[in-house]
């Protein structure tokens, strides 16, 4: 549980990182693994306050054992004083995609807020996203998420030093949190804070892509976590309910899934990701029980 | 196979009675298989956990996970519980399963070889002869003792033995003791001997990583909470498993993982080894992960009492009382330990089973062992290896190998029955394929870019034969499961009129 932006070693051997325009922003890209003629290339949009590495730091190097794999730094696009909006964050994907797969459909993976702009993209898109992982998504900001974000921006607001607490507490799961100490947790369990974050989480507050996920015909799996207190799991059962050609996995972890049960969703993607068919459409994808 | 008198015919012979035996059987039971015996060469069952009785002796995964799936147990002592409590966890299942009257015990398997007339397997024992359809060997990874052929030992004046046979008659009070090796057993054994004998020298030939062991009692109403909820005992086994599982983006070799480990281990080394001359020796020349990396509250401080030496060179000879180490120095000593570890590159086993026109199983293996699916040998027909090649995980529990391996032999044992095939065999191409999956999943890991030499490989052909290298999960998303493809069936021939 360190934060892993401060840490000098490479996230993966043989990494590419590159950086291409969009609307006048650098974007940061990552790429490893080898280019797979039988499946698609895996692309991985992180979540709020995320980033390659502070997100996919495990997800990355082992998915990327067995299959090509792109993952983008969300850059802060905003010039000062507007707002950020769901559009600006898709064309930063949509850019990494036509510099990386310009032709061929790419297996699109989104983590949170991540999961929200993918599935916007797969549903205004279906040409570029052949399969596609809702991970921890959302669809509307409901009262829940709505509490937790006033509270958020009230005590980011006042300065407070009880915000890494109370970040620390939505983010990771009750039985998580149950077997961890302080010390444990200490180095860079919270979220990293900057304005760019600042306007994740206005705009976190005002999601509603419920128009578009029923327009999404990607072959899709939805990872949704019991424990999760800050998109909590009827969210992901929804998405389940809305998208046709769904499977569905829930797992026993909080929202912090990459950090909690990073190898559990290594497996399911790594498997979906070399054959999306594995199961049908409406089924639920059994846990391991070791 | 000469005429013997005594044989008793059965339909499945096991042979061994640890870990790997036991837990077949018992799902050999639960799915109402009735004909079969369990050999056993030692006098109980329990295997590893019989054989090492050592002071300190404790297993390095939690319980809750080191355990069979189909025998939960509420009331385990601590998170790692001590290997006597293990070695009764495993009577408890022999006699909960029924199956003691299936066991033989004293049944050291000294020749089994396949019968194509009959297509039955003979297997020798003290005992007698067993006659059986299926052979499956599940005679483990760690349990021959590896005595290292050392000038001079058999002139010892003192006790030697090794960590698995530990002599508990021989008194260590007061005694000057040399511990040979640094591996798992003598990391467990120092801190007890540090407590009791008068001196301790330790032969390390190279240092270990060790981590912090996050070890503790379970209290009453932890136990009773678990046994009145299971679904509690599951959740933790789950989360214990998936912990195990996370470890293995280290041996992946990926850099930020293998850093946060070695910071973790050289953290608990710095924490607990003041003395920076001491701290020296004790830090390791290679990579984290090349070697098991072991767990221990109570290793680095024994080094700090008085009476406690850290050699850091190898057992070279002996002389009468006086044990000699590659580096020159020299010591007294009353016992000598050999905590040396066991047989790996292949199992005895492959020493006295013989196959198809009675070639011998070490023979095949010639270049290093090799199995399709880590189960089935191509010219060994109707017979199935626990813990065979590639099964050794660096960074996870066995237990979830075996049973993934049962299922698979169970799924075996179905598949010959419903197509009515007396005889079923491994093909040598999909042998092929399955180790060239091996050596592909193997590529990238620190075993073998990690610059180590050590027994997760073969020495002849610089394989890795003994290690499974992926994720835990994915040995039984593949292997969990009877692959009838990658066989041939032969009917039972209809006998004439």
């Amino acid at each position: 549980m360190k934060d892993t932006e401060n840490m000098a070693p490479a996230m993966a051997t043989g990494v590419v990182t590159r950086q291409v325009e969009v609307n006048g922003v650098a974007v940061t890209y990552h790429e490893a693994g080898q280019a797979n003629t039988d499946t698609a290339p895996i692309v991985l949009v992180h979540g709020t306050s995320g980033s390659t590495m502070g997100h996919f730091g495990f997800l990355f190097p082992l998915l990327a054992v067995r299959h090509r794999v792109i993952s983008l730094d969300l850059t802060n696009p905003l010039k000062g004083g507007e707002k950020l909006e769901l559009e600006d964050l898709e064309a930063q994907v949509l850019g990494v995609i036509a510099e990386t797969s310009p032709t061929r459909p790419v297996t699109l993976l989104g983590y949170s807020l991540g999961a929200v702009i993918t599935a916007s993209i797969a549903a205004k898109k279906p040409d570029l996203i052949g399969n596609l992982v809702l991970l921890t998504g959302w669809i509307k900001t409901d009262m829940m998420m709505t509490l937790f974000n006033r509270t958020w921006h009230a005590l980011r607001k006042a300065d407070s030093p009880q915000l890494d607490d109370f970040t620390v507490y939505a983010a990771f799961g009750a039985p998580f949190l149950g077997s961890k100490t302080f010390e444990d947790m200490a180095g860079g369990a919270a979220m990293p804070l900057d304005e760019f974050v600042d306007a994740q989480m206005e705009m976190n507050a005002r999601i509603d892509i419920s128009e578009l996920v029923p327009q999404i015909k990607a072959t899709t799996l939805i990872i949704g976590c019991t424990h999760d207190q800050m998109v909590p799991i009827h969210h992901s059962r929804a998405l389940f309910g809305m998208i046709d050609d769904a499977r569905y996995a829930e797992l026993a972890s909080g929202h912090a899934v990459v950090f909690e049960r990073p190898a559990e969703v290594v497996r399911l993607v790594d498997r979906f990701a070399a054959d999306p068919q594995e199961y049908v459409a409406g089924a639920t994808i059994p846990v391991v029980k070791p | 196979m000469t005429q013997q008198k005594n044989i008793h015919d059965t339909s499945i012979i096991i042979v061994g009675a640890g870990f790997g035996g036991l837990g077949m059987a018992m799902r050999l039971k639960q799915e109402g298989i009735d004909d079969f015996v369990i050999l056993e060469r030692a006098e109980d069952v329990g295997g590893a956990w019989r054989d090492n009785t050592y002071p300190g002796v404790a297993c390095d995964v939690p319980s809750h996970l080191y355990s069979f799936s189909y025998m939960p147990k509420a009331d385990w002592s601590r998170v790692f519980s001590p290997g006597g409590e293990i070695w009764d966890y495993l009577r408890d299942c022999a006699q909960k399963s029924g199956l003691v009257p299936h066991i033989h015990f004293g049944a050291e398997l000294t020749k089994a070889e396949w019968d194509a007339e009959a297509s039955r397997w003979m297997v020798e024992t003290p005992l007698g002869v067993w006659r059986a359809q299926y052979l499956i060997t599940a005679t483990g990874v760690l349990a021959d003792a590896h005595l290292p052929d050392i000038p001079g030992v058999e002139s010892f004046t003192g006790d030697a033995f090794h960590s698995a046979r530990w002599d508990h008659s021989v008194s260590i009070e007061g005694k000057r003791v040399g511990i040979v090796g640094s591996g798992a057993s003598a990391l467990q054994i120092l801190p007890e001997m540090a407590k009791t004998a008068g001196e301790v020298v330790m032969f390390q030939r190279s240092a270990p990583y060790v981590v912090p062991r996050p070890d503790r009692a379970y209290s009453e109403a932890e136990k009773r909470s678990f046994a009145r909820l299971p679904e509690t005992m599951d959740a933790l086994r789950s989360e214990i498993f998936w912990t195990g599982e996370y470890m293995f983006a280290q041996r992946r070799a990926v850099p930020t993982f293998v850093a946060e480990a070695r910071d973790l281990a050289l953290g608990h080394l710095a924490a607990q080894v003041p003395d920076e001359e001491l701290r020296k020796k004790l830090t390791p020349d290679y990579e984290i992960g090349c070697k098991r990396v072991l767990i221990a509250n109570n290793y680095y401080p024994a080094f700090n009492q008085d009476n406690v030496t850290l050699e850091t060179s190898a057992l070279a000879s002996v002389e009468g009382g006086t044990a000699v180490a590659v580096s020159g120095n020299s010591y007294d000593v009353d016992v000598l330990v050999f905590a040396t570890g066991f047989e790996a590159p292949e199992p005895p086993v492959a020493h006295v089973v013989h196959g198809k026109d009675g070639v011998k199983l070490a023979d095949q293996w010639d270049q290093g062992m090799q199995a399709y699916d880590s189960t089935a040998v191509p010219g060994f027909p109707n017979m199935f290896m626990v813990l065979g090649p590639n099964t050794g995980l660096g960074h996870h529990t066995m237990v979830f190998m075996i049973e993934a391996q049962v299922d698979y032999i169970l799924g075996a044992l179905d598949h010959a029955k419903n197509n009515k095939y007396e005889v079923i065999e491994a093909t040598p191409e999909a042998e092929a394929s399955y180790l060239d999956g091996i050596e592909a999943r193997a590529a990238g890991t620190v075993w073998l870019d990690g610059g180590c030499k050590f027994w997760y490989r073969d020495p002849r052909s610089d394989r890795l034969t003994v290690l499974w290298p992926d994720f835990a999960y994915a040995f039984r998303d593949e292997n969990g499961t009877f692959h009838p493809e990658g066989y041939t069936g032969t009917p039972a021939a209809i006998p004439a009129e």
